[in-house]
């Protein structure tokens, strides 16, 4: 079974996948959309201002939402980047691996790419690890205020 | 289990009915597709308003909804009545398109990824919509589409707490992503194929006989390291405890979805619960043989069901036992812990099947 090429209908079913797929993806919008039309058919609406005022908790909203605010992992998701690129970059790899090794090509010939170029990443996230990207950072206010009830108590 | 492949879902449609051309060929997708997505709809209409609270209250002693009809089983249909019918409040200040797309996003994005998993035959029917070349890839990149509707009812919502949890979601994709890809990868350096069906076959193999009872080569069985990563990082994925941050209800609210209501919180439980049984579907793909179990081929979607039900039952479980992780916990965790261990598996796998092979 391993390495087969497709099974006798690889030509003409080879666009019936997508065609497929493409349906499901029309039936996977249909079903939400439906519901949301059957729902809008049923429900009432009795509009009060209490009603629509955001959720806090039950006090009176303070500020908007949308202000300017360090997410803290920023250089983790720059690092994600590359990391996602590099998993693609391997899949072709890992798929041809085995093939290659029934085909009688040795191994370290196949292993030595993968291992360069995992390792060349490996040296990224050592560099990144020891300069303290992956970890959480604490906003300075937030240590201050930690310090600040450490002292109190 | 030597026969060949058993036709595609579509395919079989249009030979049993004769459908002629592409249009037939389109017809018989969109049936097809419609079956499925009613089959993974059945699924989670059973586990959302029934299995969940039953199971909930299994763990924690207590009797649940036993009222309406045999087992409480009628609440089924109940619930999506009274879900349905109540009054959808549109919040201030929202962002609308956005606030009502992603509703939408999640539970179709999860509904695509079953185009690609093989999910077992009933008689002569083989529950497989497609097959292509790329499916073992494609099927996680229509499984994270689900983080982008997250964040997009986080920012929309105009709340605060849907806020912090839409970035929660971003930041638990951004550390759990890679090494469940990158442990999936070493189940592709066995089976040497990125097809759906391939990775199945190859997990019928015979690993051992013991007493003349073949057990299969599951990759499960060949890897277990590689399966717990995979477990673990696949509750990040699906977003369940001890990795469900990104709604954290005793920590922010709801989370993403605090400002949703009626039809639209229904979608996003809905999605949730799609989301989880796709991740129970490729789990049982990669790592538990597909639908492959004891028995006669016409009935491995039984044994699909038992697997992917299995899958349910364990994030219900953890749900009750496992206390949540924090989020410096989770990056620290998926960078420092997982993604270490991921690329060593991958690398020792490559080793290993090198060596033997």
């Amino acid at each position: 079974m391993r390495g087969r090429s497709k099974p006798q209908h690889v030509t003409e079913t080879y666009m019936s996948d997508w065609i497929a797929i493409g349906a499901l993806a029309a039936v996977g919008l249909l079903i939400p959309v439906a519901m949301m039309v059957v729902s809008a058919l049923l429900r009432p609406s009795v509009p009060e201002t209490g009603k629509s005022t955001t959720y806090e908790s039950g006090e009176t909203p303070t500020g908007t939402t949308r202000i300017r605010f360090n997410i803290q992992y920023y250089m983790v998701a720059l690092l994600f980047v590359v990391f996602d690129i590099e998993t693609v970059l391997l899949f072709p790899w890992v798929t041809i691996y085995r093939p290659a090794l029934e085909a009688g090509v040795p191994m370290i010939d196949l292993l030595w790419p993968m291992l360069a170029f995992v390792g060349i990443l490996a040296i990224g996230l050592v560099w990144a690890w020891r300069t303290g990207a992956v970890k959480w950072t604490r906003s300075p206010r937030a240590t201050r205020r930690k310090t600040e009830r450490e002292v109190n108590q | 289990m030597a026969d060949a492949p058993a036709q595609l879902f579509p395919e079989f449609l249009v030979d049993t009915f004769g459908l002629p051309g592409v249009l037939g060929e389109v017809v018989a997708a969109l049936i097809a597709a419609f079956v499925v997505g009613n089959i993974v709809l059945a699924f989670t209409g059973v586990a959302g308003p029934w299995a969940k609270r039953k199971i909930t209250a299994a763990f924690t002693d207590r009797i649940a909804v036993s009222r309406v009809g045999p087992f409480g089983l009628l609440i089924i249909p109940a619930s999506a009545v009274q879900l349905l019918a109540k009054e959808l409040i549109v919040p201030e200040g929202v962002d609308r398109p956005t606030w009502d797309l992603a509703p939408i996003i999640l539970p179709a994005s999860a509904l695509l990824g079953f185009a690609v998993i093989p999910m077992g035959q009933i008689g002569p029917v083989n529950l497989h919509l497609a097959d292509p070349e790329v499916g073992f890839a494609l099927v996680f990149a229509f499984a994270s589409i689900a983080s982008v509707s997250l964040v997009m009812a986080g920012y929309g919502s105009n709340n605060k707490y849907s806020m912090l949890g839409g970035l929660r979601a971003v930041a638990q994709n951004l550390a759990y992503e890679i090494p469940l890809i990158v442990t999936a990868m070493s189940v592709v350096i066995f089976a040497g194929t990125l097809e759906m069906s391939g990775i199945v076959a190859a997990q019928s193999e015979t690993l051992v006989s013991i007493g003349g009872f073949d057990i299969p080569a599951w990759y499960a069985l060949v890897n277990p390291f590689a399966f717990v990563l995979f477990l673990a990082a696949n509750m990040a994925e699906i977003g369940r405890n001890p990795f469900d941050i990104p709604e954290a209800p005793t920590e922010i609210v709801a989370g993403y979805q605090t400002e949703y209501s009626s039809s639209y919180f229904v979608l996003f439980y809905l999605g949730e619960f799609v989301h989880i049984f796709l991740g129970g579907a490729i789990l049982a793909v990669t790592f538990l043989g597909g639908p492959a179990g004891p028995g006669p081929e016409s009935i491995s979607f039984l044994w699909f069901v038992v697997k992917v039900w299995g899958f349910f039952l364990f994030t219900q479980w953890c749900r009750s036992a496992l206390p949540r992780v924090r989020i410096d916990q989770l990056i620290e965790i998926g960078w420092k812990g997982m993604l270490v261990l991921s690329f060593a598996n991958l690398v020792l796998t490559a080793v290993i099947v090198g060596v033997i092979a």
